[in-house]
Parts: structure tokens; sequence; C-alpha cells
């Protein structure tokens, strides 16, 4: 290697080399779609279902992975006031202009790329008129202004994802409406161009000063309406056990990541019950179904991020010896991390649930779901649409803690490969098993062939879930993990949820033609089990490794 | 005679195709300071991790108050104070925050005690941990190690990297800590000269095998040469090269 531009592109390529596999993978598996099944020059639907999940679906995923990539955040705390630009690469002997600009160069370069890949692979021909240039364009400037923001240093915790998330979405409004009002690609590509210059502008003067290690410090600010620390040691509240003090560590740690997310993602979505207004009850009601799917939409993206331990440790997802040598039990951690998720879904439900109602009044859109309601319990009645809420509501309350709670199993191994290949696998099955669906959903014979086979299916499901449920059982009392008293209350309480559950649904679906056995294996594999008792095994093998 | 701190037998760890402990037995009786010296990567980050419990054994056994760190680590972690090297504290909490969360988990916590180490290290209460500088971590990590007056006191490479006030500071801990009737202090270093000045006993590791271990006024006097008693660097030199010398596994 000779020059500090080869150095850069190296280490990208080095550090990188797995997940740059994988897009290699996705995009020879593009050609093969193309070239070997739909054949050259056969045109695109994009309206097909199939479209969505074999392109759209995996190209966002790509360019967030390769936003992660290029601004350093995937070794970065993104809610730091300090730049997120690795120190390491100060010292280097290099001018801050290449230290800002090869990265620069090569993110804008990929994310060009990777369009005009795919749309030349995927997209073209299509029975559209796919414009080539600034769609790249767009795509290079997102690219560019997240590395300025990212490397930019800020006067306070968290001001970057605000300001990062404000001006990213207000260039991506501008570009929805040009495309909105049918712009020429000419003013588009006009629009567009100067924005990378631009950024790359404000990427040094953001390098620069975190080079000289120039960090504002607004904190001050609110240094009078933060509690004074106690001078006197008799004075400090005593936490009531350990529990109780690796709670409030978990909750100041973790648990506060997702109604953050949620307040801040909240508000934005339910402006548009102000754009949409009573005129318009399908964009309210889907405005609404956003909000009430937000906090289990983003308690998969908080599951899956908040556990790295220290983000600049090499080993960033293990357990830090300072928490690994409490002389608190696995499972008592464990304990504390599930009671944390549940702590952190009703804060962030509690704001849903009053975030909702204030913007339906205030926006005047009260009068749609009012409606909407009346309607559904003309048809059930209103003691069941009453139930139905409230179940959909519980519904969506579990799940959300479920997202938190499930993949703890995964997050807690401390292994980089489990929770990446994960990730790879979670993304991998959803295309294929969204695949699956549009083809079933195309063929009425398999669509007969497989209701009549789902007892069967159900009950293989249930068979599965019990049989590992019972062999982690089995590890944990072996292992002694768990006292045999959390073991059977754990059984105990599982086993009272499915009944109450099955209960439910019996209740339901009553009028409904409908097995009793089958409403019975759907409450079994609804309440979480095999994973979450495998919270405990996964975290004893990080910490003792 | 009483039952040892720490008693391991026949340990042995790999990593992969390294081997970072060959069957290491040790055993610690109550109530001394023990130096466990070696040059970097010889493997005594790798015993006192087994110590603490946070690595499993490949063979062999590690027992700290007669119980198994991995088994019990509750009953085991209660009863230590541990500085790492790497001093991994939280740098989100206040230093009046970490102290009232450590204090949680240890019924021994001596406020009083707290205090004044806080006052003899001149550490702020309202700072935050990842504003302190090294030397102020170090005192902090100490701080906390040391309030609930621990049985067993493990420090880990603790004066790397430190400067001469603040590696006084943790000399002084060490002397602290033994003057309490029947603690025991884990010391591993390798500023021998440190070791020198407060270890009773010393065990020299190197590629992952005990190379000698006992008192250190005998192994002094066993490395004697004429009529001068050699420092514990020299016997260090003299035994670590000629391990390194017998190649590996040597």
């Amino acid at each position: 290697m000779r020059s500090a531009a080869a150095a850069i592109a190296w280490e990208f390529r080095r550090r990188h080399r797995w997940g740059l596999l994988a897009l290699t993978g996705y995009l020879l598996a593009l050609a093969i779609i193309k070239f070997l099944i739909r054949k050259p020059g056969q045109p695109v639907d994009l309206n097909d279902v199939r479209f969505a999940l074999v392109v759209v679906v995996p190209l966002a995923v790509t360019f967030t992975y390769s936003l992660a990539v290029f601004t350093f955040g995937l070794s970065g705390d993104l809610a730091a006031r300090q730049s997120m630009y690795p120190a390491r690469m100060f010292t280097l002997p290099v001018t801050t202009a290449a230290l800002a600009g090869w990265p620069m160069l090569y993110g804008t370069a990929a994310m060009a790329i990777l369009w005009l890949v795919t749309r030349l692979l995927a997209v073209w021909p299509s029975g559209f008129a796919i414009p080539v240039i600034w769609p790249a364009l767009l795509a290079a400037a997102l690219l560019a202004w997240t590395q300025a923001l990212t490397w930019m240093p800020y006067g306070l915790p968290g001001l970057r994802v605000v300001v990062a998330i404000l001006l990213l979405a207000a260039i991506d409004a501008v570009v929805i409406l040009a495309i909105h009002y049918d712009t020429r690609e000419a003013v588009m590509v006009a629009g567009l161009a100067p924005l990378v210059p631009l950024a790359y502008l404000a990427a040094r003067f953001a390098v620069a000063r975190a080079r000289r290690g120039e960090v504002p410090d607004w904190r001050g600010i609110f240094a009078r309406i933060r509690p004074a620390p106690d001078a006197a040691p008799g004075r400090w509240h005593r936490f009531a056990s350990p529990a109780a003090a690796q709670s409030w560590f978990e909750w100041r740690r973790h648990g506060r990541s997702l109604p953050t997310l949620v307040a801040i993602l909240l508000p934005l979505e339910l402006a548009l019950l102000f754009l949409a207004g009573p005129d318009a009850p399908n964009l309210v009601l889907a405005t609404l179904l956003g909000g009430l799917l937000t906090p289990p939409f983003l308690a998969t993206f908080v599951a899956a991020t908040v556990r790295k331990s220290n983000p600049q440790l090499g080993d960033s997802h293990g357990l830090p010896p300072f928490i690994a040598t409490r002389p608190l039990s696995s499972a008592a951690l464990v304990g504390v991390t599930l009671t944390t998720a549940i702590r952190s879904t009703l804060v962030a439900w509690a704001l849903v649930l009053l975030g909702i109602p204030l913007a339906l009044v205030l926006s005047g859109t009260g009068v749609v779901v009012i409606e909407r309601m009346n309607r559904i319990a003309g048809a059930i009645g209103s003691p069941r649409a009453i139930v139905l809420g409230l179940l959909v509501l519980s519904g969506l309350l579990a799940s959300t803690w479920k997202q938190l709670a499930q993949s703890l199993y995964l997050g807690l191994t401390g292994r980089e490969w489990v929770v990446k290949a994960s990730v790879f696998l979670a993304l991998a099955g959803l295309a294929v098993v969204g695949q699956l669906a549009v083809w079933v959903s195309e063929h009425t014979e398999v669509q007969v062939a497989l209701w009549n086979a789902l007892p069967f299916i159900f009950g293989g499901l249930a068979v599965g879930k019990m049989s590992a449920a019972a062999g982690i059982a089995v590890r944990l009392y072996r292992g002694r993990v768990l006292s045999d008293r959390t073991l059977v209350t754990g059984a105990a309480g599982w086993f009272v949820a499915v009944l109450a559950l099955y209960g439910l649904l019996l209740w339901l679906a009553s009028d409904a033609l409908i097995p009793r056995y089958l409403l019975l294996l759907v409450a079994i594999l609804a309440v979480p089990l095999a994973r979450l008792s495998a919270a405990p095994l996964a975290l004893e093998w990080n910490r003792h490794r | 005679m009483t039952e040892p701190v720490i008693s391991i037998t026949g340990l042995t760890r790999r990593f992969g195709p390294t081997t970072a402990l060959a069957s290491v037995s040790l055993s610690l009786p109550r109530g001394a300071v023990y130096g466990l010296v070696g040059a970097n990567g010889a493997g005594k980050t790798t015993l006192i991790k087994h110590i603490l419990g946070l690595l499993r054994a490949d063979s062999g056994s590690v027992r700290v108050f007669g119980l198994d760190p991995v088994a019990d680590p509750v009953a085991v972690l209660s009863r230590i104070g541990y500085l790492s090297e790497e001093n991994d504290l939280p740098g989100w909490m206040r230093l009046d925050e970490l102290i009232r969360y450590t204090r949680a988990f240890y019924p021994a916590w001596d406020d009083g005690y707290a205090e004044e180490l806080r006052e003899a290290f001149a550490l702020d209460p309202g700072a935050k941990i990842k504003t302190l500088s090294k030397g102020q971590k170090a005192r902090a990590g100490l701080l906390i190690a040391l309030a609930y007056r621990p049985e067993l006191l493990v420090l880990d490479e603790p004066s790397s990297g430190l400067d001469p006030i603040v590696r006084r500071d943790i000399l002084g801990a060490v002397i602290r800590t033994i003057a309490g009737e029947g603690r025991t202090v884990l010391f591993s270093s390798h500023l021998l000269e440190e070791v020198e000045q407060v270890a009773d006993h010393v065990t020299m590791i190197s590629a992952g095998r005990i190379l000698l271990s006992g008192p250190l006024q005998a192994i002094k006097e066993s490395h004697r040469v004429g009529d001068r008693l050699p420092s514990l660097d020299e016997v260090f030199v003299a035994r670590v090269g000629t391990a390194a010398a017998s190649g590996p596994g040597g």
C-alpha cells in the first residue's frame, strides 16, 4: 500500500469483507433472477409484491448497512457529543481533506454503483421511465450528509441523532415533493448535484474540528436543572437490593432507548393526521396503524442494537468485566433485563396511548376513528368489539416486549458472529418466506392443501417448540443456572398464560368453525417460552467463557 | 491449617491453537500479599479471569474460598475486590452514582471508609467517570474495590501506565487491605520493583506455565550469587530468559 487512499480503502474492505461478500451475493442473485429466470428485456412489474421482496427490501437494507460502514457508525457511539470519526486516524500523516474525502468518495461511489447495478439488474426495463442519474445522486447525497453529520462534534449528547433525522428528512421531503410535481430529471440533477460537494465541505470542517479536539459543550445550560451530587455519603439514597441497583443500571443503559425513539418518531408520524384531516379516512387509519406499530417495530431495532456493551472495545458484544464481576447470578441479571424490557414497553406505550388521542382530538380526525369503531361494534357486538380492541392492544404490547426480550438469547451470547449471522439469516428468511407467501397467494390448490395441513404444521411447530424448551430446561437444571423453584414457577406461569389465551380465543371464536385444538396450538405458539428460557444459558456462555 | 483462599489444580486453558495456561497448580493461603509476575502475554490475566469465574477451565479445577467461581459466582464475587488494568467503569455514571450502585451489592460496604478513600483520592462525587483522567479512574476503581473491605483483593496490572502518585495510592491500598486480619491480596504486575515492595510471596509465570512460586525471600535466597541477594528483576530475567531460551512449551 503506497497511499493513504489505498490504505483507507483496504481498511473498509478488510473490516467489512463479510458484509461486502453478502452484498456481492445479493447482486449475483439479482443477476441470476434477471438473466436466467426473468430473461433480459422482459419488463419488470414495479407493483408486484415480489419486486418489493427481492429488490426494495434488500436494497433498503444494503443502503442502511452502507451508511453504517462508510460513516464508521458500526464502531462509534451515535449519542455521544464527540465525533464518530475514529480518533486513531487523526494521528496519521494525512491531510484532513484526505481523511474526510476518501471515505466520502468511496461511500458516494458505492451508493451510486449500488443504484446503477440495481437498476440494470432489477428495474430495467420496466413499464415506467426509471431515471438513471438523480436516484444515484440522491443516494450519494444522503450518504455524504450522513457522514458529515456523524463526524461533526456536538454540544449536547443525542443532538447528532436529532440533527441527522431533521436534515435527511428534509432532503427526502424535497425529493418526494419534486417527484409529486413531475419535476424533470435535469432539474433534479441540478438540485441534488451541489449537495455532495457541500457535504464534503461540512465533513472536512467536522473532521478538522474533531482532529483538533474541539468538542463544544452546551451541557452547562442544563446544569441548573440536573440534580446536584450529594456531598455526604450518609445522605445517598440506598437501593433496596442488588437487583434494584442492577435494574437502575439497566434502565439507564438500555431501558430508555425505546421510549426515546418512540418519543422522537411518533410526533413525526402523527403530524400526518393534521395534513390528512377528517376527509381522508384511509390516510388517517393508515397513520394510526403506523403509530400503533411503531413500538414493536422500533423494539426490533432497539433489541438488535443496544446490547453492545462498549463500541470502543474489540469484543463489543461481550459482557464487560464490570458487569460480569457483579455478585449477582446470571438468572438475576436476565431477570432484571426482562423486567426492564417490561418497563420500557410500558413507558413507550404510555407515550403512544397519550399521543394518539391527543393528536386525534387536536387534528379533528377523531370522528373517523369513532365512526370505524361504531361500525365494528355494530358487526360483532359491543362487548366483543371492546375485548377485541383490548386484545389487539395487549397483543401489540406483548409483541413489543417480545421483540425486546426474545432476541436476548442472541445478544446475551456476547458473540458478534452469532448476532451478525442471526441478522443475516433473518433477512434471508424474510425474503424466502415472502417469496413463498406470494407464491402461495397465487395458487389456490396450494392454499387448500396448506389449510388442510394447518393442524399438522402448527402441531409440528408446537412439538418443536416444546422439545426445544424441554432441552433448555434440562440444561438450566443440570447447570444449576436457575433454581428448581424458578423453573417450576416459570413453567407454571407459562402454562397459565397459555390457558388464559386459549380461553380468550375460545370465547372470541365461538361462532367460527375453528377446531378447539387449533386454538390451543395457536396459544402454545403465541406465548414465548423456548427463546426466553435460553437467555440465562446465553448469558452463562458469555459470562464464563 | 486453614483452607487456602485460592486453590488451583491442573488448570489448562486454550484459545484455539494457543495454550494460555498449561496445567497450572497454585495454592494461596489466607492473609498475605501474593505477587503474580510475568512478561506480557504470559498468562497472568487469564489466570486471574479464571479466579473471578470469567473464564471456564478446559481442564483442572479452580476453587476460591473453597467454591467454584463459575458455579457459584455470587458467593465468590461478593467476597472479592477487583481492579483491572482496563478499568471498564461505566463512563456515563457520575462518581456518586457509581458508589451508590456498587454499594448495593456488598452488605459490608462501609460508607465512612468510602468517603475517607474519596477524600484521600481527591475525587469529585459529581464528576462523570468518562471525564476522569486515567489515574483518577484507577482511583475510582480502587475506591469501589476497597470500600467493603473484601477478603480477597485482586489487582490485575493496576499500575500499568499510571504516574508514581497513583501507583503509591495503589500500593497504599494493598497495605490497607492486609492491615485487616486475614485478608489476602493477589497483585499481578510486570513492575517488579513494586511487587518486591509489598509481596510476601511471588509466583512467576511464563508462556502459561508457573516457573516458580514461593516466599519472596526464599526465592531470592535460592538465586543468591555469592554474598549478594539478587533483586526480583534479576531473578525474573534469569528465569524467564532461561524459559524463553528453552523454546515454546519449555
